[in-house]
């Protein structure tokens, strides 16, 4: 799987950027706010899978990256006037910076130590968002301005939703280019084994280094377009809840698949809007639903769901069409 | 100076809580090789189960404490018979049985704290009784309440009973060679995967005291289990994979705690564990106390 993308799938990239443009004048303002939603779930959910799903690193500290991206983004605009345009990126490439810092020492660790290192770290920098007071406004949250772009105001949902389908087209288009180039290959091969990676002349120190600054560069981006549609921004939500809540969308849908990945943001960001839409509020349950759905898909769905779909369309695929009864002809009948 | 002496004897009590669950997270991942992410739930369980039954059942105190390490028990037993099991039964790549497995207890941590937090019994923020009651009792300047004393003798004992029952009883023996080798353990007549139930079962009653023990230091929130991340730093100093590592990092830790909201700030006891979680594997990977991490299981 190398080269250019197929152009399907870039055909669909660009349905996605007109979906962008053409639905804030059909759907109501509350269906825009979760179709948001989702769009920088998906940008969070793909820049996780290229560490956990194709370079198999299991690290927590996405969720800090997510928040450098925001408050830098968000600060960017309100302290020092840079437009969102410079500040996004900015703050992506801060987010990816500190992420490289991450990296260099995360990557002598390996499985659990990783994890608990960069979950750790997440917390920690949870731990600064919360007392860093005259930055961030610690516990009491911090109120944005809305952004403009080339003088166009971004004040709400229906106004964000163009700029955010083109950012995540964007950053989709940049994950199909990625996981076909030579260095998505070698993401691959780091995780299906260290030595043989090695052995084929793949730097795995680096490759994982790399890994680690993209997936936060990813992070940043997705902190940067939660500042287009939110107006407020809490320490508490950038903890591990969210983290988990990624995680849940990765591996119900099926790490290390782009499809996957977008099936699963689809399914679970929709999941707490359908709990609290249910008639008797539901959404105490809220927790319990995503620690049994977790489990269950991690009992009968070890591929997550994508993985199911294309094997069961393969394992059809390779039955053929089922045999049919082949006409004798007429001459060889007995008479 | 008494402040100090003060801190570190109240360290010491927290402490040998943190060590509990500790032992309880090293046990599960030295003999299954899964990371207990739902470790603190178990505690936390393990608290409300306790006040479940002294407030609902009107049951004494010590048929409490009999009752819910029997319950935890059951509850990480189940949970590896029915989960881990199916997960770790796959042959698949390395890495995803890590994701996968710690996944799945992420799963039960979830699934733990919702189903605690949609029993209307848990709106209430509620403190659980203590073990012993009575005035306080001075050790020097030191003052020390009757739970902390008693916390700390419980510890001793289910520490000793732990260090009688791995050295002394044949089960315990097997449960150390299923966790050295896994495969040779089964080649020699050990019943490797009714081993991992029981040493689910055994961690998780260990949390679940760990908890009835906590409970009345505490207030009682579904959230409490957040105590995990402390046992894992108590974990990590002891290398994660050493008993007596964990009981020497959980102490240890108390203490540092203490020192820290003492001669730093207030606000920076929250990010202490995770400070020193980073400051160990930055610098001593295999802990003060492990093993080489070089060293791997056939």
């Amino acid at each position: 799987m190398y080269g250019a993308p197929p152009p399907k799938q870039l055909a669909a990239l660009g349905l996605l950027v007109l979906a962008g443009f053409v639905l804030p004048h059909a759907l109501p303002d509350y269906f825009l706010y979760i179709g948001n939603l989702l769009m920088m779930y998906a940008v969070l959910a793909l820049g996780l899978d290229i560490l956990l799903g194709w370079t198999g690193q299991f690290a927590f500290a996405h969720i800090a990256f997510y928040g450098f991206g925001i408050y830098a983004t968000a600060l960017l605009n309100m302290r020092l006037g840079i437009p969102f345009v410079l500040g996004m990126p900015i703050a992506a490439a801060v987010a990816a910076l500190i992420g490289l810092l991450i990296a260099l020492p995360a990557t002598r660790l390996r499985t659990v130590y990783l994890a608990l290192a960069t979950y750790a770290f997440a917390e920690c920098a949870q731990w600064v968002f919360r007392t860093w007071d005259s930055v961030t406004r610690g516990p009491d949250g911090l109120r944005m301005s809305a952004p403009q772009i080339f003088g166009y105001m971004v004040g709400n949902d229906r106004d964000a939703m163009p700029v955010i389908a083109i950012i995540l087209a964007v950053m989709l288009g940049a994950t199909l280019y990625l996981v076909r180039s030579r260095l998505g290959r070698a993401f691959c091969a780091v995780r299906d084994s260290e030595h043989v990676a090695a052995a084929s002349g793949i730097d795995v120190k680096r490759t994982k280094v790399l890994a680690f600054t993209i997936s936060a560069f990813y992070a940043g981006v997705a902190g940067g377009v939660y500042t287009l549609f939110q107006s407020f921004v809490h320490p508490d939500g950038l903890g591990v809840w969210t983290l988990v809540l990624v995680l849940t969308m990765i591996v119900v849908g099926g790490s290390g698949t782009i499809g996957g990945v977008l099936l699963g943001v689809l399914l679970l960001g929709v999941l707490p809007e359908a709990l609290r839409a249910a008639p008797r509020g539901l959404l105490v349950w809220q927790e319990f639903a995503y620690g049994l759905i977790l489990i269950l898909a991690i009992m009968f769905m070890p591929r997550g769901l994508w993985g199911l779909v294309i094997y069961r369309l393969r394992r059809k695929a390779r039955r053929g069409p089922p045999p049919q009864a082949v006409p004798v002809p007429a001459l060889e009948r007995e008479p | 100076m008494s402040l100090v002496l003060q801190g570190v004897a109240s360290g010491v009590v927290t402490g040998c809580v943190y060590a509990l669950v500790a032992l309880s997270l090293v046990i599960v991942y030295k003999a299954t090789d899964v990371v207990n992410f739902a470790g603190g739930e178990l505690v936390m369980i393990g608290a409300y189960l306790g006040l479940l039954l002294l407030l609902w059942f009107q049951l004494p105190y010590i048929a409490m404490f009999a009752l819910v390490p029997v319950a935890v028990f059951a509850v990480g037993a189940l949970f590896d018979r029915i989960t881990l099991r199916k997960v770790g039964g796959r042959a698949l790549a390395k890495h995803v049985d890590l994701v996968s497995f710690v996944v799945a207890t992420i799963g039960l941590s979830y699934l733990l704290k919702g189903a605690v937090r949609v029993v209307p019994f848990t709106e209430e923020v509620r403190r659980l009784p203590p073990l012993f009651s009575g005035p306080p009792v001075f050790i020097g300047d030191v003052v020390l309440q009757r739970q902390d004393l008693a916390i700390i003798a419980v510890t001793t004992m289910i520490m000793l009973a732990l260090w009688l029952f791995f050295e002394r009883t044949l089960l315990g023996k097997a449960l150390r060679a299923t966790s050295q080798n896994a495969r040779a353990a089964a080649l020699v007549g050990v019943p490797v995967s009714a081993m991992r139930m029981a040493v689910w079962g055994l961690a998780s009653a260990i949390a679940g005291i760990a908890g009835v023990l906590l409970a009345p230091k505490l207030l009682m929130t579904p959230d409490m289990g957040a105590v995990v991340m402390l046992a894992f730093a108590a974990a990590i100093i002891g290398g994660f994979s050493s008993l007596p590592g964990c009981v020497v990092g959980g102490i240890a830790l108390g203490v540092i705690q203490n020192l820290v909201g003492i001669f730093i700030s207030p606000q920076a006891i929250a990010v202490t564990p995770f400070f020193v979680i980073m400051l160990v594997l930055l610098f001593r990977p295999e802990g003060l106390f492990g093993e080489s991490l070089a060293l791997k299981k056939v």
